[in-house]
């Protein structure tokens, strides 16, 4: 009788199904996983005690690095929290344009999301797709911060230049494709029957499972929970939009595919009511060349691409930060690994990867 | 019907075979960088620099090492002004800085080096020798 023995396998840091240079040992047995432990620090930055060398103002370009694919949503949170806690009003404008940007960056991510996910399930095409498509969010960025990812547009009191109109007509431009863009996701690896057999019932999180492990964004929203920060704080000009969040209801692969194409097509929505009501103005506010917040902490969550992105800042009355501390939805949502992995095909384990989006820049910090 | 999907996905991609080329013949063929493009070397412009030092002050990273020196009617004159490309973020924090406007990213995006003395310049040599090029 042939004997058979459990052994570890590493995937990563240096793989290429995996996001970054995350390591998994699984666990398996035969073919099936018994069980996935992610190993990180890879990319471990020391950003936090970086900041606290740092003045705020100087702070905010390593934000960039965080979540190095969604750039302005990380600008967002932390420049929200110091306002907070330096009692900073923002302009109207200034948080229009945040808005587009931020929205903008959601879709560039869940570009990013669809691209390797696809390349994933061993659909290169799918992956220059989607990356065709980023490109024109990217360009829009360069366009209106001179980077393409490191944004470091959001600045503390507003943004650091006004959007030109050029900006704007181009965004328009991008809002119009959407549909049609989405419409080809949809004929090219939605409609798939490979793509879904691999999708459907696979990697199954439910809504006690999601709340448990304190998963947040797109993954929670899934398996059901309607969980979005931007509907429950209404932070910066969010509550002047109208938009739905789209829900799962099984909380598979399938349905963390679904939610972001939906998503897409939300914060086309979303950008399209700034657009149209965009307000004159100034873009940044009065903001003392030297900021000194008073002695206190502030906390300030935004809704991440990739969920409940958190910054908490004490501050001394100093121009440096005292501690911050990042709470970061990837690092976070990780922890979920395991238990999608359990029971599945070695080869399910890359899905449950990819679908779980973790990035490690933020994962490890 | 199972292969509809796959035959749909299949009309796509070959639709894309006689479409217009998302990409270009790169060394022929460059993409204009943008009016607020951040990247390459510092453009430095000695006239208008009163040697403030706020450009380095301002860095995040310590990426700008700056020698400057003071003459007889107490005016401050650029010696040196070393920019590590290696720390550099491209956060454009030191140009906002400027009160005079006398530093602006060149928009070249070749730079890349083999070794690591390369990426270490002096801003101020490479200004004369733009100007003695020019004259």
């Amino acid at each position: 009788m042939a004997q058979t023995e459990k052994y570890v396998l590493n995937m990563g840091p240096q793989h290429p199904s995996t996001h970054g240079v995350l390591q998994v040992q699984v666990e398996l047995d035969g073919e099936n996983i018994v069980g996935a432990k992610p190993v990180m620090g890879y990319l471990h930055r020391g950003i936090e005690k970086l900041m606290e060398s740092r003045t705020y103002v100087q702070c905010v370009p390593f934000t960039d690095r965080l979540d190095y694919v969604s750039a302005m949503n990380n600008n967002l949170g932390f420049c929200m929290a110091v306002e907070k806690l330096a009692g900073i009003e923002v302009p109207e404008r200034a948080e229009y344009i945040r808005v587009i940007c931020a929205e903008l960056n959601r879709i560039a991510s869940h570009h990013v999301f669809i691209g390797s996910l696809t390349n994933d399930l061993g659909s290169a095409t799918g992956m220059i797709y989607a990356f065709r498509d980023r490109e024109k969010i990217l360009d829009l960025f360069n366009i209106i911060c001179g980077a393409r990812m490191t944004a470091h547009y959001i600045r503390i009191g507003g943004v650091a230049a006004d959007a030109q109109d050029e900006f704007l007509r181009d965004t328009q431009k991008f809002i119009d494709y959407v549909p049609e863009m989405l419409d080809e996701y949809n004929k090219l690896f939605s409609g798939n029957e490979i793509f879904q057999a691999r999708m459907k019932k696979t990697s199954i999180i439910t809504k006690e499972m999601a709340l448990k492990f304190g998963m947040s964004g797109p993954n929670i929203r899934a398996s059901g929970v309607d969980y979005d920060i931007r509907k429950i704080d209404k932070y910066g000009a969010y509550g002047k939009f109208d938009f739905d969040v789209p829900l799962g209801k099984r909380g598979d692969n399938w349905d963390r595919y679904m939610i972001r194409m939906k998503e897409i097509a939300e914060s086309a929505k979303i950008i399209q009511q700034a657009l149209d009501n965009m307000p004159e103005g100034p873009y940044m506010a009065k903001v003392p060349k030297v900021l000194r917040p008073p002695k206190g902490d502030a906390y300030h969550r935004v809704e991440n691409t990739r969920g409940e992105l958190g910054f908490y800042i004490v501050s001394d009355g100093s121009t440096k930060p005292y501690r911050v501390h990042i709470r970061r939805p990837s690092f976070v949502n990780l922890q979920a690994l395991d238990t999608m992995c359990k029971g599945m095909l070695l080869a399910d384990a890359v899905t449950a990867f990819a679908t779980i989006d973790p990035l490690m820049g933020e994962v490890d910090c | 019907m199972w292969g509809k999907g796959l035959i749909t996905g299949m009309k796509v991609t070959w639709g894309h075979w006689f479409g217009k080329k998302e990409t270009v013949y790169y060394p022929e063929e460059k993409l204009p960088m943008t009016e607020r493009f951040r990247g390459g070397h510092l453009a430095f412009d000695e006239e208008k620099c009163i040697g403030c030092k706020l450009c380095a002050i301002g860095c995040p990273n310590a990426a700008l090492d700056l020698t400057v020196s003071v003459d007889e009617n107490k005016k401050r004159h650029m010696e040196s002004y070393v920019h590590q490309i290696g720390r550099c973020m491209y956060c454009d924090l030191c140009i906002e800085a400027c009160p005079t406007k006398a530093i602006s990213w060149d928009k070249n995006y070749e730079f890349a080096s083999y070794f690591k003395e390369d990426m270490t310049y002096d801003a101020l040599v490479e200004a004369r020798n733009r100007r003695g090029n020019n004259e």
